[in-house]
C-alpha cells in the first residue's frame, strides 16, 4: 500500500538528510524508543526488582540484606492472610457483579430511550459519567458523608426522620463490606456502561427485525441476540474492571481505612500497610509478587478471549 | 392493549427508571453541595436540612483564602498538566509506529503495552521508592510527574493510535512525494490533524491524574509540595464533626475542576473511549 519510501524520501527535502538518519526514521523501533525506555524504568526493573526483593530480608529501616525464603514463609503462615485474601474476593466479586449489572441496565436502557428519542436520555449517560471523573479519595469522603453515624450522615439522618433505626453503615464489620461495594459501584458503573453502550450500538439492527418477524419477544430478544452479540464487551469489561477493583486503594482507604477491625482491608491496602506502616519491604514485595501473580493470570485469560482479527488489518 | 400504547407503557417505566437511576448518582453530590452551604448548627440537623435554611458561602471563603489550599489546587493542576504533556509526548511517536508502519512484531507490541497497565501502581512504587531514595528525587515534582507519565503510558498509545488510525493517508503521501521526512511528516502533518484526538486524550489523562493518590501520597512530604488529593486526606484526617461543612467544600472545591473538564470535553472523551471500547 505504502509507496516505496526509501525510493523517494528525502530527495526533494531542504536539507540533505544523511541515510543514517533516514534508517533510524524508517525503523519503527526508534519510535517505540521513548515509551520503552519509560516502560522499562519504571514498570520493567521495578518488576524485576519486586521478584528479587521477594527473597529477601529487606526494610526500609535499612540494614543489612542477604537472600532468604523467609518472608515467603511467613506469608503462608500468617493467620491473616485467608482473611484478606477471603475479603479482596468479596470486595472485588461484588464490585465487579454490580457495576456490570447496574451498567449493562443503564446501557440498555439509555439505548432504549434513545431509540424512542425520549428526552433527557443524554443527560442521563453524563449525570452517570460524572461520577466516574470523581477522584478516588473523594468518592471515600462523600460516600464516609452519606454513611456517617454522626447527624450529618445522609442515610442515618433519613431514616430517623422515618423514624426507623440507624443502620451501622460503616462500624458494622459485615455491613461496612456492603458500604465499600455500593460507594465502589457508584464510583465504577460508568466505566462499564460506557462499554456496553458502546457494544449495543455495534449490534446490528437486522438482527432484531428478523427476531420480530419470527415473533421473539422482548426479553427472548435480549437474551437471544443482545446477550451473546456482547459476550466479548462483556467478557473484556470484566477482566478490566475486576483487575482495576483488586487494585483500588484510595477509595477505601478514605472511606474505611480498612475498618472496622480489618473488614474492608483488601490485599492492595495490606501490602501498602506492609510496606510503608511496618517498613517490611520484603513481605510487601511477597504481597506485590501475589497481586501480579492474579493479574497476571487474569491479563492471560483477557488476552485469550481476543478476536484474533488484527493480522489481516 | 395495541402494541404503541404497550410501548407508550413502556416509556412511561424508562423515565421511572431513569429518574431512580439519576438520583442514585447525583445524590451523594448534592449533598455533598448541601453540606458544603451550611452552618456548623445547620450541619447537625441532618437530611432535614438538605436545603439550608441560611445557606453560606463562608465555607468556600475558608477553603479559598487559606494560601496553602491554594497552592495544592495549584501543585494538583501542574502535576496533572505536566504528566498529562510528558505523556503525550513520549506516547505521540509511538502511536505513529502503531498506526503507519507495519511490521511483523507490532499487535503483540500492542497487547505487552496493554499489559502494563494491569500492573498496580502500588507494585511499582514498593521499589522504585527505594531508588528515588538513592536518586534524591523523594519529595520533589519530577520524580512524580516521570511516574504518572509512565502511569498513563498504555492508554495513551492506545487512544492516539485509534485517532492516527481515523485519519486518511493521502496527505501524508502526498507530502512524502514532495519528499517530506518520515519525521517531517509526523511532525507537520500527522499531528495537526490529530489534534482533536490529541485534546481529548490530554483532558482525560489530566482527569486522571488529578485524582491519582497512592504516588503523591508516597512521594511527597513537603506540605506545600502536595497535590489537592492527598491534602484533602490529610485534612479528613485532622478534621473532626464540628468542622463536616468545612471539609464537604474542600472535597468539592476538589471535584468540580474535574467535573467541569469533562462536561466540556464530554463528547469527544466519550468518542474516544468508546472507539478504543468497540475495538476491545
Amino acid at each position: 500500500m505504502t509507496v516505496s519510501e526509501a525510493a523517494i524520501g528525502g530527495r526533494r527535502g531542504n536539507m540533505p538528510r544523511s541515510s543514517l538518519m533516514r534508517r533510524i526514521e524508517e525503523n519503527p523501533f526508534s519510535w517505540l524508543l521513548p515509551v520503552a525506555i519509560l516502560l522499562g524504568v519504571f514498570y520493567l526493573y521495578p518488576i524485576f526488582d519486586v521478584l528479587r526483593l521477594a527473597f529477601t530480608n529487606a526494610s526500609l529501616r535499612g540494614g543489612e540484606e542477604h537472600y532468604t525464603v523467609d518472608s515467603f514463609v511467613a506469608l503462608i503462615a500468617n493467620p491473616a492472610l485467608p482473611d484478606i485474601l477471603w475479603t479482596t474476593f468479596v470486595f472485588t466479586a461484588g464490585s465487579v457483579v454490580g457495576q456490570q449489572l447496574f451498567g449493562l441496565g443503564i446501557a440498555v436502557l439509555v439505548m432504549r430511550g434513545e431509540r424512542r428519542r425520549l428526552y433527557g436520555m443524554t443527560a442521563l449517560r453524563t449525570i452517570v459519567l460524572i461520577a466516574w471523573v470523581i477522584p478516588g479519595i473523594a468518592n471515600g469522603l462523600i460516600w464516609q458523608m452519606l454513611f456517617s453515624e454522626a447527624p450529618f450522615g445522609a442515610i442515618n439522618s433519613v431514616l430517623r426522620m422515618m423514624a426507623i433505626q440507624p443502620v451501622a453503615w460503616l462500624s458494622d464489620p459485615g455491613i461496612a463490606m456492603i458500604s465499600a461495594i455500593v460507594s465502589n459501584v457508584w464510583r465504577g458503573t460508568a466505566f462499564s456502561m460506557i462499554v456496553f453502550y458502546a457494544a449495543l450500538k455495534g449490534i446490528d439492527n437486522t438482527l432484531y427485525e428478523a427476531a420480530s418477524v419470527d415473533g421473539a419477544n422482548g426479553w427472548q430478544r435480549f437474551r437471544f441476540i443482545t446477550l451473546p452479540q456482547m459476550r466479548a464487551a462483556i467478557l473484556v469489561n470484566s477482566i478490566l474492571i475486576t483487575i482495576a477493583t483488586l487494585n483500588t486503594f484510595d477509595a477505601i482507604i478514605s472511606l474505611t481505612g480498612g475498618g472496622p477491625g480489618r473488614a474492608t482491608e483488601v490485599l492492595s491496602l495490606y501490602t501498602f500497610n506492609t510496606v510503608f506502616r511496618n517498613l517490611d519491604l520484603a513481605g510487601g514485595s511477597v504481597l506485590s509478587v501475589l497481586m501480579l501473580l492474579i493479574s497476571l493470570v487474569l491479563a492471560v485469560g483477557y488476552a485469550s478471549f481476543l478476536p484474533r482479527r488484527e493480522a489481516n488489518e | 392493549m395495541t402494541s404503541e400504547s404497550r410501548e407508550k407503557l413502556w416509556d412511561l417505566a424508562t423515565y421511572l427508571i431513569a429518574i431512580i437511576i439519576a438520583a442514585f448518582f447525583l445524590v451523594p453530590l448534592l449533598w455533598l453541595l448541601s453540606l458544603a452551604l451550611r452552618t456548623r448548627q445547620e450541619v447537625f440537623l441532618g437530611a432535614s436540612r438538605f436545603i439550608p435554611k441560611r445557606p453560606t458561602l463562608g465555607n468556600f471563603e475558608q477553603i479559598l483564602s487559606d494560601p496553602a489550599f491554594m497552592n495544592y489546587l495549584w501543585n494538583g493542576l501542574k502535576l496533572s498538566a505536566l504528566g498529562g504533556i510528558g505523556c503525550l509526548i513520549v506516547a505521540a511517536p509511538a502511536a505513529y509506529a502503531f498506526s503507519r508502519f507495519h511490521f511483523q512484531s507490532r499487535s503483540s507490541l500492542m497487547m505487552s503495552i496493554l499489559a502494563f497497565q494491569m500492573v498496580s501502581p502500588l507494585v511499582i512504587l514498593v521499589p522504585l521508592y527505594r531508588y528515588m531514595a538513592t536518586l534524591g528525587l523523594l519529595d520533589g515534582h519530577f520524580g512524580v510527574t516521570m511516574i504518572y507519565i509512565a502511569v498513563s503510558l498504555p492508554m495513551a498509545v492506545w487512544l492516539l493510535k485509534s485517532s492516527i488510525d481515523g485519519i486518511p493517508k493521502s496527505l501524508e503521501e502526498a507530502a512524502q512525494i514532495d519528499g517530506c521526512s518520515r519525521f517531517g511528516i509526523f511532525w507537520r502533518i500527522t499531528l495537526p490533524l490529530v489534534a482533536p484526538g490529541l485534546a481529548s486524550a490530554f483532558i482525560l489523562i489530566m482527569i486522571l491524574n488529578w485524582s491519582q493518590f497512592l504516588v503523591p501520597f508516597l512521594l511527597l512530604t513537603t506540605d506545600s509540595k502536595l497535590p489537592i488529593s492527598v491534602a484533602i486526606f490529610t485534612f479528613a484526617g485532622t478534621s473532626n464533626a464540628s468542622s463536616t461543612q468545612v471539609l464537604a467544600a474542600a472535597c468539592l472545591v476538589a471535584v468540580v475542576p474535574a467535573i467541569v473538564a469533562f462536561l466540556l470535553l464530554q463528547r469527544m472523551i466519550v468518542g474516544a473511549l468508546t472507539a478504543g471500547a468497540v475495538k476491545g
